[in-house]
């Protein structure tokens, strides 16, 4: 069944789009991630316009973090006050990241810059999943102990300066990593269309060393609001935001993600973690394919906005 | 019926206007507007007429030429040439052609170029050879090259589906009376159209007219397209609050604990 989206202004196949929802839905659900850096691309690789593909997207990251935060609210697994921190630097981050995607759009190298990222960011992320999660199964395998948090260890980052503390993750760390944090994934999540947090939650887990039992939950809320603002920065800066699409995807994403997530708990975590960062990993390649071989049509014709 | 209440339309008004010239044009479009909803994949515009000569005039030997053409509202469009830079393809050179038809769908008797003079025909813009494409003055493309990128233009245009030309697809259904069937595809730009007929004979313009044809959203598609322009923060908190709702509603109907 055909459907004309109203802003993309053009027809698609509504269940293609619905069963795309529901397939990034169920690896959303299976890894727990959001799901952005697979649903971006396979937008635009099917031929919505980038654009509208990237501010889209993180309409459908609203949606599928909304409705895993009620989870971990409710079990109060969610540190508000790094969350609050986190969001300043995010919205900060998402503003910066509308206002190059315009000027990236209107000088015409914005699908260079979203391919490049992809490629840099999913390649050495994937990379870094991989090795780990092999490590982790080795050590599985050889039955030798699993290093826990330990508390006492300090990094750099515990010499900065404007620390605060946070007591439900029990830290006392400076404002600035994290607001630094919070302001390049918002940024880039704006960018790319992408939630974030295959990047977040590491990040927090071992820069920041905050507890794996708020790590997500926090993660989470802070995606969605940052989300929510990079929605509203997108409609406002680059009227790309196709509400039909968004609701199609939203709604193949959480019946998805129920399914994933059944599935996901037969599933070791390390084995969770390869298969991810072998996804993370093909994506990558796919954009980097892309740039290296020599196009089909070197030309392309973009009418300019109105 | 859409064909009679058109023949009709056509022979009424030919009765009105046949004093002025010699030879006359009169066309009538089966829908004098297309309307984008939900399940739009395009359509097509039915273009009846009749060629209507006075009593005075002699029947001139040689058989009549049409060209009819289906003009989008005007628009700027960027056509940019990849070049390999450290190994990766990035977009180097760039053209502005300016005010150039947003949709342009020519249908016509025979090959565009044999219709008339190649002057006639570029003053006219009949054919996609003669089409006005002005470029913006500060391009960087070497003039040997803008050729190039002229003729890429108007083929993406056409791999589109907004440009094209189709000879030998006006049908005469007498001596006089003629129709042709123009499809719009579903990428359709939005705005008034302008269609254009031409009535040649023997390479020489005897006659043109020209009739209005508005392509336009309505009800649902129309209320968004206008919100996200026209209120976009209202639309983007909108969305937002869809978002939220429709992931809360989920998270509460497949609660697990």
């Amino acid at each position: 069944m055909q459907l004309y989206l109203p802003i993309a202004e053009i027809p698609v196949n509504i269940f293609v789009i619905f069963g795309m929802g529901g397939a990034v839905g169920f690896l959303s659900g299976l890894f727990g991630i959001g799901g952005g850096f697979l649903l971006t691309p396979l937008l635009i690789f099917s031929g919505i316009p980038p654009a509208v593909s990237v501010a889209t997207v993180t309409t459908q990251v609203v949606a599928s973090s909304a409705s895993a935060v009620v989870t971990y609210w409710r079990r109060k697994a969610i540190d508000f006050k790094l969350a609050s921190m986190l969001l300043i630097g995010g919205v900060v981050g998402s503003l910066f990241g509308v206002i190059l995607f315009d000027v990236l759009q209107s000088i015409g190298q914005l699908d260079l810059v979203i391919s490049l990222s992809y490629v840099t960011f999913l390649g050495a992320i994937g990379s870094l999943m991989f090795v780990e999660s092999v490590r982790a199964i080795r050590r599985r395998k050889s039955g030798a102990a699993v290093s826990a948090r330990r508390p006492g260890q300090h990094n750099w980052i515990h010499g900065l300066p404007f620390k605060m503390r946070f007591r439900q993750s029990r830290l006392y760390v400076s404002v600035l990593p994290i607001l630094a944090l919070g302001g390049i994934i918002g940024f880039l999540g704006t960018v790319l269309g992408i939630g974030g947090g295959f990047m977040m939650v590491p990040a927090l887990i071992y820069l920041l060393r905050v507890p794996t039992s708020v790590v997500i939950g926090t993660s989470l809320f802070q995606i969605l609001f940052t989300m929510s603002a990079a929605t509203i920065f997108h409609a406002i800066g680059n009227q790309t935001v196709d509400i039909v699409l968004a609701m199609t995807l939203m709604i193949g994403g959480v019946i998805g993600a129920q399914f994933g997530a059944r599935m996901g708990q037969n599933l070791r975590g390390d084995q969770l973690r390869l298969l991810l960062a072998l996804l993370v990993l093909l994506v990558g390649m796919r954009f980097a394919v892309e740039l290296l071989l020599t196009p089909e049509d070197l030309y392309s014709a973009i009418p300019s906005r109105a | 019926m859409i064909v009679h209440i058109a023949t009709l339309l056509v022979l009424a008004a030919s009765l009105v206007c046949s004093q002025a010239r010699a030879e006359e044009l009169v066309t009538s479009l089966s829908s004098n507007m297309v309307s984008i909803q939900s399940n739009f994949t395009g359509t097509e515009i039915v273009v009846f007429g009749q060629i209507i000569r006075d009593a005075h005039t002699v029947a001139r030997p040689g058989n009549y030429d049409l060209a009819i053409a289906i003009e989008g509202p005007k628009q700027d469009v960027t056509t940019r040439r990849k070049k390999r830079f450290l190994g990766v393809w990035i977009n180097r050179y760039y053209e502005m052609f300016k005010g150039v038809p947003s949709f342009y769908a020519l249908a016509t008797t025979k090959r565009a170029g044999e219709l008339g003079d190649r002057s006639i025909l570029d003053e006219n813009g009949i054919g996609l050879n003669h089409l006005n494409l002005p470029v913006s003055g500060h391009s960087r493309v070497p003039l040997s090259d803008r050729d190039d990128f002229r003729k890429a233009f108007l083929r993406l245009r056409q791999e589109e589906g907004l440009y094209s030309e189709r000879p030998e697809t006006i049908e005469f259904l007498t001596a006089t009376m003629f129709r042709t069937s123009i499809p719009l595809p579903a990428n359709i730009p939005v705005g008034n159209y302008k269609v254009k007929s031409y009535l040649f004979q023997d390479g020489i313009l005897l006659s043109k007219q020209e009739a209005e044809l508005a392509v336009a959203k309505i009800g649902f598609e129309q209320l968004t397209y206008n919100l996200a322009q026209n209120q976009p923060f209202i639309y983007g908190l909108m969305a937002v609050l869809i978002a939220i709702f429709t992931g809360w509603l989920a998270g509460v109907i497949f609660r697990k604990d």
